[in-house]
């Protein structure tokens, strides 16, 4: 065993981290606004599997990587209609939207079941820079993406924060009756950030089949990804930087039984092995429980409620 | 108009306003001027119509007939944002501030002026000139959750200024004040109409609206039934409009309680995540007398409340019920012992209301592994015969019964569907019901006391504390500063020691 | 909104038309076949004649529906699962998981204990086994939930894939107790005979799919039913359920009441693993991972409406969804099973939509002039 796996583990825990900032992203802006989407792997499946149809197809990434955010769009918009619309319980219709993008992504990419990727995204050239030793695999070693990642955070966290809009997607998620006495409309705000929410788990799904997954396969290509992005919105306390942390944190989990794989290291059995991921995550979910944690923590205030505006 | 002789039209008239809400018209064929520079009192009784009235004046309901004059403009408005653009603002009743906001965001949220990005220090500063202005001290970078209610109201106050509100409707404003509070609130109406900003007060205390209103204007039963001038306001009239007959202000009964101590509450010491709640409450209910404690919101009603109730344990001191020791006996211990309690919240948690009120007098039952709703029912029965509660009958969720019949339900069960319960507490007991249930509840409590019950009434209405206790105690920062016999209570030391100004 | 003049205004029934507990979930179906429909014709399957096969291979043919019930016997129990859990507002995902942990456990107990037993005790002995297994590896949510407050959704759920890998593993990554010694290929040990019920016949001497274990689980709903109803315990969940001040208020004790209801919850997840035992299988059967009955059982119990007798109609249609599907996935044009899984999503947001028109009465209204 040399320290080089472990450093080339942690590189591919970066990239892989992608994901579920773009996921977790996108359940951020959605949350922020007061409403839950479960619905994260359900989008992340139909993303990658749209993608990679219309690539199979046409052969344009760019192409596919638009398709399957407008799918994103539409399926968190069925979310919005039935949450914010008709008032559905949230979890429930998150929930549908899981068992719906499983089952409909698995329709739609039976005929591709199998097939290589038809295009990839690969990391940029950098030149000498990736040779850096630990530098350049950790911070040169990826592609455009991950890095618009990373800049997209930080765009959120300066929109949340420090813009008019941003100010009033908080207020939204907290006391949205203020928001309506302000004569700001709670469910268009709610409606905006669903579906770019929706759009950014959707686009997740696209790029992790371009870049990571080896083919579309209908069980194992995201894996319980979205439900690990959900723990990571708490983790993050629903601030688009700390996703990034965490984000790596998680990917480390995920990428560790491929690297024991790979290098044969059988220390444990890998169907032990790939419990790992899952198991952090539970205890990250509890060591975020206790009573301390949630203090600090400071979920929206009335998440999952849908607003009625009181009219006696 | 105050401002004799010249042509000046007021600043908001509203003429022949209705408004009707399902079953009820809130609003009848309503009249309603405010000129500039003036503080204008709409005076009323719970359900008498007047926030519906403000309501319309701002902008949050449209009314189904009637017309609104601006400045002798008519206009039209179809939500706040409209009120606001025509520079009339409400300060309702409940705050709508983030607590998680500091005072500076709270103030600019949603403001269309806004820049995209926020300059806080710019808006800070344009925050801290118009506290300065008006006399509402306050610090921009404060957190909302942390500030005490008089100071949320400023916030409110300041949003409204903010905005650029030449007309303020102000909502029961002194609901949740302390009267030195009140005091502080009035000198920043005074700036106000100096500054030729209008004022409306919405409010249903009479005493303290004559000091500060130009005008008084009367509601009852979504009618103006009087209005009248600076100077000539009549208390004794007024009253009279309000509740439209005369009315004899009772003098406090005298009689004497027995000597039988049923509640007894000994240094009594709660804290919460370090921080003190209660500080050596000592306390003595005996059987046939009403105990009451007033105070400001939040100084630790509930929390005492919670204790004798059993449902909070105190880290030190004793309560007895009947005899029994029970502040770590339990919600069940507690009532066992023979403890009754009607919490303020009554439908979410003295009622779960969506269930029927069969299922709810079986709530604080002893019940076997199968629920007897047989003998409920009829008992179900009876006190909707008894008591006159509307309902469409025991099985309707009570989430459909009025506010008034939902808390005789409460006061059923709690008064007489407990066998043998001779402690009752009960909290705000008439918060939000119209004058004739308020009237229906305080005689049920009659009742009870002159049936020998010790009971407790922690309530933040003095009003009601004044007429109903037989002994007066004032609840500030967790402890008891003041207990006075009801006969000889006097309001003025009261006021200053729920202010915390008792020696 | 106002569209052309007219605003959509909703109303609180005050009683619920007992029609529209029919109707809603009906449109909800025909809704869900619509779009369902849709699909089939972008793929290019005649989208009528494809509901027709599946009508007669999942509900009206002989073997169509006695494969039909013996899909739904586990559906059953993962529905009512998933209805016991949701209607107390505890939204436990981990049905899927604890199914499996059902099958393991009640697998275990049909190696163990079941030579020594007659078939009349060896099948409750497994069932309750199943059960245990279920509750147990529901048993850490639940107690994080009603101690910490730790949201159940995401833990109980995280355990599904954690309880996924322990099947494979005990089949495909090991050569332990649940592994059938006697083979190379991977498969599972099988239970005693004195374990496994013969299937129904139905009157006929065909042999069927479906097995006395669906009987069961239809008493287990209607006992459940009832006992919920009249019971204390049943009480006292549906007013927490509604308020839990409320219940706080009355001095029911909610950590025992949360931690109940989802270790109950699980258990009953757990029987519809150990029935598959019982009946089909007969051991740890990575088949059982293929099916996603545990995440069905959510989609059945909201069309249910969490009415536990309503699971038993909402688990009987899924199934016949499920192998109609399969059916027309074997038949000559091949239509992917998928299509169930899409029919089930859609059924369900359907439903979910339907909610509003059952609870409110909508109407369109002409917008009249505020202030004239």
């Amino acid at each position: 065993m040399n320290s080089n796996i472990w450093l080339l583990t942690f590189a591919d825990a970066i990239s892989i981290a992608t994901t579920l900032i773009l996921a977790s992203l996108g359940a951020i802006l959605t949350e922020r606004s007061g409403v839950i989407n479960l619905g994260v792997e359900g989008m992340l499946l139909m993303g990658a599997v749209t993608g990679f149809v219309v690539a199979d197809s046409s052969g344009n990434l760019w192409l596919a990587l638009l398709v399957s955010v407008l799918v994103g769009v539409v399926l968190s918009a069925v979310h919005a209609a039935l949450t914010i619309g008709l008032r559905a319980n949230q979890i429930v219709s998150g929930l549908a939207m899981v068992i719906f993008g499983t089952g409909l992504s698995q329709f739609i990419g039976k005929p591709v079941e199998g097939l290589p990727r038809p295009v990839i995204i690969r990391p940029l050239n950098f030149g000498a820079l990736s040779d850096i030793p630990i530098l350049g695999p950790v911070v040169f070693g990826h592609d455009l993406f991950t890095y618009l990642t990373w800049l997209l955070a930080a765009g959120l966290s300066f929109y949340l924060h420090r813009t008019r809009p941003g100010l009033l997607l908080r207020a939204t998620g907290d006391a949205p009756a203020t928001v309506d006495a302000q004569g700001g409309s709670v469910a268009r705000i709610r409606w905006m950030h669903v579906i770019a929410g929706g759009a950014l788990m959707s686009f997740a799904g696209a790029w992790y089949m371009f870049a990571r997954a080896a083919a579309w396969s209908q069980a194992a290509t995201t894996n319980g990804i979205g439900w690990i992005a959900l723990a990571l919105v708490v983790f993050a306390s629903w601030r688009p930087l700390r996703a990034i942390g965490g984000a790596v944190l998680f990917g480390f989990t995920l990428q560790v039984p491929f690297t024991l794989q790979a290098e044969q290291i059988s220390i444990l059995p890998p169907t032990i092995v790939a419990m790992f991921p899952y198991l952090v995550t539970l205890a990250v979910l509890v060591a975020l429980s206790t009573p301390r944690a949630r203090r600090l923590l400071g979920a929206p205030k009335l998440l999952g409620q849908p607003f009625v505006r009181d009219e006696r | 108009m105050s401002q004799a002789g010249r042509a000046v039209a007021p600043a908001l008239v509203a003429r022949g306003i209705t408004k009707r809400f399902p079953g009820v018209v809130a609003n009848d064929s309503v009249n309603f001027d405010v000129a500039r520079g003036e503080v204008h009192t709409l005076l009323g009784e719970n359900g008498a119509g007047k926030s519906t009235l403000a309501s319309v004046l701002c902008g949050l309901y449209r009314p189904e007939e009637g017309q609104l004059l601006r400045n002798g403009a008519e206009i039209r408005l179809n939500s706040p944002r409209d009120g606001l653009s025509q520079g009339i603002a409400m300060v309702h009743q409940h705050f709508r501030l983030v607590d998680r906001f500091t005072v500076a965001e709270n103030v600019v949220l949603g403001h269309k002026s806004l820049s995209f990005v926020l300059d806080n220090a710019a808006i800070e500063e344009r925050v801290a000139s118009i506290t300065q202005e008006f006399g509402l001290p306050l610090d921009p970078r404060a957190v909302v959750g942390e500030l005490s209610a008089g100071e949320r109201q400023r916030v409110e106050i300041v949003k409204a200024l903010y905005q650029g509100a030449e007309l303020l409707l102000l909502d029961e404003p002194t609901a949740l004040l302390a009267p030195p509070e009140v005091e502080k609130l009035f000198i920043t109406v005074r700036a106000m109409t100096h500054a030729g900003k209008s004022v409306v007060f919405v409010s249903h205390k009479l005493g303290e609206v004559v000091d500060i209103s130009d005008r008084i204007t009367v509601m009852r039963a979504g009618k103006v039934t009087g209005s009248v001038r600076r100077g000539d306001a009549d208390v004794r009239r007024l009253a009279e409009l309000m509740v439209g007959r005369e009315i004899n202000i009772v003098p406090r009964r005298a009689k004497s309680p027995t000597s039988d101590v049923l509640l007894s509450i000994s240094q009594v010491h709660l804290e919460r995540e370090g921080a003190e709640i209660l500080t050596d409450i000592n306390l003595e209910g005996r059987a046939g007398e009403i105990v009451g404690v007033s105070g400001v919101a939040g100084n630790g009603q509930r929390d005492l409340a919670e204790v004798v109730a059993g449902l909070r344990m105190p880290q030190r001191g004793n309560v007895t019920v009947c005899g029994v020791p029970t502040s770590r006996a339990g919600a069940l211990g507690a009532r066992r012992a023979g403890l009754a309690y009607v919490p303020e919240d009554r439908l979410g948690t003295g009622l779960a209301p969506s269930l029927s009120m069969v299922d709810n007098l079986v709530l604080t039952r002893k019940r076997g592994f199968i629920v007897d709703r047989k003998s409920a029912l009829r008992e179900s029965e009876g006190f909707i015969r008894q008591l006159e509660i509307k309902t469409p009958g025991p099985l309707t969720p009570t989430r459909k019964l009025s506010g008034g019949n939902a808390q005789k339900v409460l006061l059923a069960r709690e008064l007489f569907a407990v066998s043998g319960a001779r402690v009752l507490i009960v909290c705000s007991p008439t918060r939000g019901l119209d004058v004739g249930a308020v009237e229906a509840v305080h005689a049920l409590l009659d009742e009870a006391r002159d049936a020998g019950k010790a009971i407790l009434m922690i309530s933040e209405d003095l009003d009601e504390v004044m007429t109903l206790a037989d002994r007066v105690m004032v609840l500030y920062r967790g402890r008891i500063t003041l207990e006075q016999a009801g006969i000889d209570a006097d309001l003025d030391r009261i006021g200053r020691a729920m202010a915390g100004l008792a020696s | 909104m106002i569209v052309f003049g007219r605003r959509v205004r909703m109303e609180q029934r005050l009683t619920t038309p007992s029609s529209l507990l029919v109707v809603v979930p009906v449109l909800s179906v025909l809704f869900a076949l619509v779009v369902g429909g849709v699909f089939l014709a972008l793929t290019g399957h005649p989208p009528i004649g494809t509901y027709l096969d599946l009508l007669d291979n999942g509900y009206t043919s002989f073997y169509g529906i006695t494969d039909t019930l013996g899909l739904a016997t586990p559906l059953v129990c993962t529905g009512l699962s998933a209805a016991f859990a949701f209607r107390m507002n505890l939204y436990s995902i981990g049905q899927e998981g604890q199914m499996y942990l059902g099958m393991i456990g009640g697998t275990w107990a049909g190696i163990v204990l079941a030579d020594a037993l007659p078939t009349a005790i060896a099948v409750p002995v497994v069932l309750c086994c199943g059960a245990l297994s279920g509750a147990a590896w529901v048993a850490l949510p639940a107690l994080l939930r009603a101690r910490l407050g730790t949201s159940e959704i995401v833990s109980t759920l995280l355990l599904n894939y954690v309880a996924l890998n322990l099947v494979n593993y005990f089949i495909f990554g090991s050569t332990g107790f649940f592994r059938d010694p006697t083979t190379s290929f991977p498969q599972g040990r099988t239970v005693s005979e004195n374990a496994r019920l013969s299937p129904l016949s139905f009157f006929t001497d065909k042999v069927t799919n479906t097995y006395p274990t669906f009987v069961i689980a239809v008493v287990l709903a209607v006992s459940l039913f009832w006992l919920m109803k009249v019971s204390n315990y049943g009480y006292e969940t549906t007013v927490y359920a509604d308020s839990p001040n409320t219940a706080r208020y009355a001095g029911m004790n909610s950590t025992w009441l949360q931690s109940s209801v989802l270790l109950i919850s699980g258990a009953l997840a757990g029987v519809g693993g150990a029935m598959y035992v019982v009946g089909p299988a007969g051991k740890v059967d990575p088949g059982l991972l293929q099916i996603g009955l545990g995440y069905a059982g959510i989609v059945v119990a909201a069309l249910a409406r969490y009415n536990f007798v309503a699971v038993i109609l909402a688990a009987v249609l899924f199934a016949g969804l499920r192998t109609g599907g399969n059916a027309l996935q074997a038949s000559s044009d091949p239509v992917p099973i998928a299509i169930a899984v899409v029919l089930q999503g859609a059924v369900l947001l359907f439903a979910l939509g339907g909610e509003l028109f059952r609870r409110n009465k909508v109407t369109i209204v002409r917008v009249k002039q505020a202030v004239a």
